[in-house]
């Protein structure tokens, strides 16, 4: 009986120590191969933050769609006084008009969606399905909307921004347009990509 | 199966299946009755019963299944990196070794299990000679074998090609060669083989193909086959007899067992682990098996208009390109190349029909009689001196001992239905034996290998050597990894004195900055004169045809140079420029006579002169420092030149140091395993004895 109880508790201590450790090994085996998936140092390199000299924007202008950071193309919009006194006109039209869904950094969730009130900077993608909607910065009616007080459409599915990137109540997107992690240099360097925030 | 669990454990509760395992079955049973699952697992696991007596030898074949799931799923993950174009594909092998995270060990694990395949098959093939296992019934299990065999020579030889470094392209340009020997139609069908008048991208893009997609299905399905076949006759055994003639009451052959849970888990479960233990070792700590596995010259781009010095190719070939060599005579007018081409493909040809060799009544070298042990000793020895030649330049006495040992090789099989015949056997016994060769014997058989394999080859060495070793005495460097300021200093020189001309292509200024432990501010303002990003590569805005002109030739990137030569090698060389008006840039060096390249430490050196003894031969250079010249004094030249080398060194393979780090890790890891693989498998395997 002893034996035999000793025989079975030693037989189960081994497959168990063996299975465990067995399993470990598959792991750790699996690193390389999951690992390999990440993106390479050639592809962060390529997503690495970027620097745009921005001393040449003037009011009411535009910048972009530049092909910037990640890939992803930039809006980067130097706001008149006239654009920023009518953006809190009418909160009523818009699906978030306080910014509350994470679509911006901190510093970003604010009235204008901006770090500074002129300068917008947004990632040029609708939240809906990822077309780039196309700028409309001019107040002025527009065939797809009488009372357009400038701002982004997407051709895609019609879905409407104004010039803080926010949806209009009724478009397809429920969600404001990306603010990127961004930060200045100075007055003229506008870094996208990296903040005080996601700095190492 | 209710017996089983009624004797089975007293201590547990006879319980009910819980709900999920309940389900577990009866999914089990459906798929069963649709598509008989388990009939396979009985038939090929759990009731295929294998002879009990399988020693050391028996390891072979398991293993190499293990090593085609490894190379089946690291190449799989090599194809997603790599670019099969001529442009591309050196520089898409370095960026898997440096920009793909674990990149670098997935393509030592591939490179290392070229090799492998071939060590476990080579041993795998020499138990089946030894024991007779190609005989009767299992004639087609050996023809299989030898169609893997085939296709995975095929195999190696193609996924060399891929990587496109020097060796990749001269090895290919050889072997493809050989299709021109042919006569009449071989230089249509050499043209029609690479697809471009030499070996170029069309020729690349072909090989990949073959390599990952169609030899890789014709190999699975011929593994299919071997085993299939296998299962149908049941497997030899060292003793060579049928297990199937001795059967119990139960109709099980008495010294059968089943091959799972038996062999699986409890014999060969530990052999996986201890070879894999082995194949770790290489893959952590020498993945280059010092240019065996992974030539040097291979970290040299391909340039169709450079050979390397001496082209020989992998260890797994050598043999066979012994005999290629060996053949030097022309025959009926025509070329010898073709009639080596012939010796070559009829050395492994010879092999499918092996089964129909032997007429001895035995099946296993323990019963065979003397001729046929001396046979196949003397066949292994011709076998291993042919690959240790294949691996040297020719000389004309080491071609003789080739052609010698090619004549030994085709007697073993050419004499065999002779002396298998001729020989004295004795009668093997009933039942299988459970014996072991004695330690002696086997000491004894191993000296008297090694003996023959090495008194030939020492022989014939001598003579060229001499020859070979014409080579300068270096002065050596001492490399260290974790000295950060001497890489901190070698990359500031580096950056300083060579990135103008000499890009490191393929490394990045953040990697490096990390490694060497600079912040990248620092890397920014300090080491980067062009506006490049710090992820960016290591390059240099020098035009190729500027170079050209400057210095007759493009000057090569150098993120290499340190795995393509030695530190030692580094460090005599850029302390060896000596004055030299004869020379375009006034300098000259000892170690790489008239070499391109001006002197750019000359500054900071000094002047060097040199006493060739009037032999107008720069490597017989007596080198003497003019004292008072230079920037800076002999001790601090030699220290800012070693510690580029250590740069130089590091950069060439970043990930050095890591890879053993990890290594121990792994090893220690598999130690375990090791032992608790094999407790387990001396406590499970009592219930058979």
């Amino acid at each position: 009986m002893t034996d035999d109880s000793t025989n079975a508790g030693r037989r189960r201590f081994l497959v168990g120590s063996t299975s465990v450790v067995g399993a470990a090994g598959a792991v750790g085996a699996a690193v390389p191969f999951v690992g390999s998936w990440n993106p390479s140092a050639k592809a962060r390199a390529a997503g690495a933050p970027v620097r745009i000299d921005i001393s040449g924007l003037q009011d009411g202008e535009m910048l972009g769609p530049i092909p910037a950071w990640r890939g992803r193309p930039i809006f980067i919009i130097k706001r008149s006084a006239e654009v920023l006194s009518a953006l809190n006109e009418d909160p009523e039209r818009l699906t978030d008009p306080d910014s509350n869904d994470p679509e911006q950094p901190e510093y970003a969730k604010n009235e204008t969606r901006s770090r500074t009130p002129k300068l917008l900077v947004l990632v040029g993608l609708c939240p809906h399905l990822f077309c780039s909607p196309t700028p409309h910065i001019e107040l002025r009616p527009q065939p797809f909307d009488t009372e357009w007080r400038g701002g982004f459409f997407c051709p895609c599915h019609g879905s409407r921004f104004d010039l803080a990137g926010r949806v209009y109540s009724g478009s397809p997107s429920s969600r404001n347009m990306q603010v990127p992690p961004h930060s200045l240099e100075g007055e003229n360097i506008l870094v996208i990509g990296i903040d005080e925030e996601t700095a190492a | 199966m209710s017996e089983i669990s009624d004797t089975g454990s007293n201590m547990e509760d006879a319980k009910k299946p819980s709900r999920f395992t309940s389900g577990l079955i009866s999914l089990r049973d459906w798929v069963n009755d649709r598509l008989p699952i388990m009939t396979a697992w009985k038939k090929h696991m759990s009731e295929y019963y294998a002879p009990k007596n399988f020693n050391f030898w028996y390891f072979f074949g398991v293993l190499s299944l293990v090593v085609l799931v490894i190379q089946l799923l690291t190449g799989i993950w090599l194809t997603m990196n790599y670019t099969a174009s001529a442009e591309t594909a050196f520089a898409s092998v370095e960026y898997i070794m440096r920009d793909v995270e674990y990149g670098w060990l997935l393509r030592y694990i591939h490179s290392t299990g070229a090799s492998a395949f071939f060590f476990v098959v080579y041993i795998h093939m020499f138990r089946g000679l030894m024991y007779g296992s190609y005989q009767r019934p299992r004639e087609l299990i050996w023809i299989f074998g030898m169609c893997i065999y085939f296709v995975l020579m095929a195999e190696g030889f193609l996924g060399y090609v891929l990587p496109w470094g020097q060796m990749s392209y001269w090895g290919a340009n050889v072997i493809v060669s050989l299709a021109g020997a042919i006569p009449i139609i071989g230089e249509d069908l050499l043209v029609w083989v690479r697809g471009d008048f030499l070996i170029s991208g069309a020729t690349l893009n072909r090989f990949f193909a073959l390599h990952v997609v169609a030899l890789p299905i014709v190999l699975l399905a011929l593994v299919v086959l071997h085993i299939l076949a296998l299962h149908e006759v049941g497997s030899n055994n060292p003793d060579g007899i049928d297990i199937k003639k001795n059967k119990g009451p139960d109709g099980k052959p008495l010294d059968g067992v089943p091959f799972h849970p038996y062999y699986t888990l409890y014999h060969d479960l530990a052999g996986v682990v201890l070879f894999l233990f082995a194949f770790c070792a290489i893959v952590f700590f020498a993945p280059e098996m010092g240019g065996y596995f992974l030539e040097i010259a291979n970290f040299q781009e391909a340039d169709p208009l450079k050979t390397p010095e001496h082209v020989p190719p992998v260890w797994y070939y050598t043999p066979f390109y012994s005999m290629l060599r060996g053949v030097t005579y022309p025959l009926f007018g025509i070329d010898a190349k073709f009639w080596g081409m012939l010796v070559m493909v009829g050395a492994i040809a010879i092999l499918f029909v092996v089964p129909w060799l032997d007429k001895s009544p035995v099946k296993s070298m323990r019963y065979k009689g003397w001729y046929s042990r001396i046979a196949l000793l003397m066949f292994v020895v011709s076998f291993l001196v042919l690959g240790v030649l294949g691996t040297q330049a020719v000389s004309p006495a080491k071609t003789l001992l080739a052609q010698i040992m090619t004549v030994i090789y085709f007697t073993f099989f050419v004499a065999m239905p002779w002396y298998t015949r001729k020989e004295i056997t004795t009668q093997p016994p009933e039942r299988v034996t459970g014996r072991w060769i004695s330690i002696p014997q086997l000491l004894g058989s191993i000296i008297l290998l090694v003996l023959l394999v090495v008194l030939p080859l020492m022989l014939v060495s001598g003579s060229a050597e001499a020859a070979e070793s014409g080579n300068i005495d270096l002065d050596h460097v001492a490399t260290d990894y974790d000295d950060k300021s001497s890489l901190q200093l070698g990359f500031k020189t580096y950056m300083n004195y060579c990135v103008s001309c000499h890009a490191l292509g393929y490394a990045r200024y953040e990697r490096t900055a990390d490694d060497l432990e600079i912040p990248h501010d620092m890397v920014l303002e300090n080491l980067i004169f062009d506006d490049s990003l710090i992820g960016e590569l290591i390059e240099n805005a020098i035009s190729e045809d500027d170079a050209k002109n400057w210095f007759g030739a493009t000057p090569p990137d150098l993120t290499l140079a340190g795995r393509v030569h030695t530190p030692d090698w580094l460090y005599t060389y850029l302390r060896s420029f000596y004055n030299d008006p004869t020379r375009p840039f006034g300098t000259n060096n000892k170690v790489y006579p008239n070499v391109g390249m001006p002197n750019v430490f000359h500054g900071l050196q000094g002047d060097l002169l040199c006493d060739d003894h009037g032999t107008d031969d720069p490597t017989q250079c007596e080198l003497s420092h003019v004292d008072g010249t230079g920037s800076m004094s002999v001790e601090e030249f030699d220290s800012t030149v070693a510690d580029l080398v250590n740069f130089m060194y590091y950069i060439g393979e970043p990930i050095r140091s890591r890879r053993q780090e990890i290594g121990v890790w792994v090893l220690a890891f598999l130690a375990v395993l090791y032992v608790l693989t094999t407790i387990l498998g001396r406590e499970f395997a009592k219930d058979y004895h």
